[in-house]
């Protein structure tokens, strides 16, 4: 008996040699690229559009990435949340971005609103908040209670050998949602 | 600091042999790996990535809900590995606090929405307060009270820290008592003395 995604509430796209976690909240139509590992309880809700995940990113647990919806407006307008390679989103992260660019940090804790657009290279520090429309450029870094900006000379480094031992060692303690070839019978998944 | 009584419906908590009270809607990931000494209460939404490394946690120990225990992530000469976290005894970790520390020693008292962030050392008797940032790999000194984003020391523990916080897990223990299903009606609800725990 394997336990798959409901094919009903969400359509994930597995590029082969990503590492996804069954145990999520996954809600609509999303692409997920080569190498990125998502833990166990990461949500990826694609509301307003497809959410579509470049290679390498890091998404841990309770991290939220949401292509929302905005409140009152009609439905038929399609957004789609293009995320870059390389990011890393850590523990209980909340990204409602316009879109998100390489090689960026959203430290644990940090909310990213509707309406920002975040380039590559940025870090987004531990429990701030940008919410206001706004664009991060290349290279900045968010930090502090104060929500101190300064500019980085160079970019946060990348979490190759994370992500490999990540790949290796998850298949061994989740079951892992398989790369979604075209036309496989999906069964239910069974909530615990 | 004066404990109500917590109760919990019997069906949604594991009861271990060690009196360990783990809530059937955590997440412990490898649960081979993690080791609850005995006498802690682990309520819903937790996560514990025993997956990752191995992870220990004291006797006595108190963890909130939405809190996340995650080993943190280490670079050897030798490669790469998650290291194992050690959690002391009558340790109290708050709501949605996240923690990434490589040690925790015992009787410390971690507020809610913290963040600990990897490879943090806090030794013994030690406090962190409400939304604080721990950034990387800072020692926490015994006594010490940190605050603020990034944390910084703003004050002293008192030397009963240790007796103070035993009192204060052993009533978090002992408070948390079970209510079996046919006796949990609505009425109990608006008992003033005691909540009924939300699952």
């Amino acid at each position: 008996m394997t336990k798959q995604l409901d094919p009903s509430v969400c359509n994930v796209n597995v590029a082969p040699g990503a590492t996804v976690c069954l145990e999520g909240d996954f809600v609509g139509e999303i692409t997920i690229g080569a190498r990125t590992v998502v833990h166990p309880k990461a949500r990826i809700i694609a509301e307003a559009g497809p959410i579509i995940i470049g290679d390498g990113n890091l998404i841990e647990e309770q991290a939220q990435i949401i292509n929302r919806r905005p409140a009152g407006s009609e439905d038929s307008r399609q957004h789609t949340l293009i995320i870059g390679h390389s990011n890393v989103f850590e523990v209980d992260c909340l990204v409602e971005a316009d879109s998100v660019g390489d090689n960026n940090v959203f430290e644990a804790k940090c909310r990213v609103g509707r309406g920002v657009a975040v380039g590559r290279g940025c870090v987004v520090g531990s429990l701030c908040s940008v919410t206001c429309p706004q664009e991060l450029a290349d290279n900045s870094v968010v930090y502090g209670s104060d929500h101190l900006r300064r500019q980085q000379q160079e970019r946060p480094p990348a979490q190759a050998l994370q992500l490999e031992f990540l790949n290796k060692v998850l298949p061994n303690y989740h079951y892992i949602v398989k790369p979604k070839k075209k036309g496989s019978p999906a069964a239910e998944i069974i909530t615990s | 600091m004066e404990v109500q009584d917590m109760l919990y419906p019997k069906s949604q908590y594991i009861e271990t042999a060690t009196g360990n009270r783990v809530s059937r809607a955590s997440v412990l990931c490898g649960s081979q790996h993690i080791v609850l000494s005995g006498k802690v209460i682990v309520l819903s939404s937790v996560i514990i990535r025993g997956d990752l490394a191995n992870v220990r946690i004291g006797r006595h120990c108190f963890i909130a809900t939405k809190a996340v225990i995650r080993p943190p992530f280490k670079k050897f000469s030798k490669g790469v590995a998650f290291f194992p976290l050690h959690i002391g005894d009558h340790v109290y970790i708050g709501e949605g606090s996240v923690v990434n520390a490589a040690v925790i020693g015992s009787y410390v008292h971690i507020g809610k929405n913290c963040v600990i962030g990897r490879r943090c050392v806090l030794k013994d008797c030690c406090r962190i307060a409400d939304n604080t940032v721990l950034p990387p790999e800072t020692v926490v000194p015994p006594f010490a009270v940190m605050a603020g984003s990034p944390a910084c020391h703003v004050d002293d523990l008192p030397e009963a820290t240790p007796d103070l916080m035993t009192d204060y897990t052993r009533s978090l223990y002992h408070h948390f008592i079970m209510v079996k299903e046919g006796q949990s009606d609505k009425p109990k609800r608006n008992d003033s003395t005691a909540k009924l725990l939300e699952i």
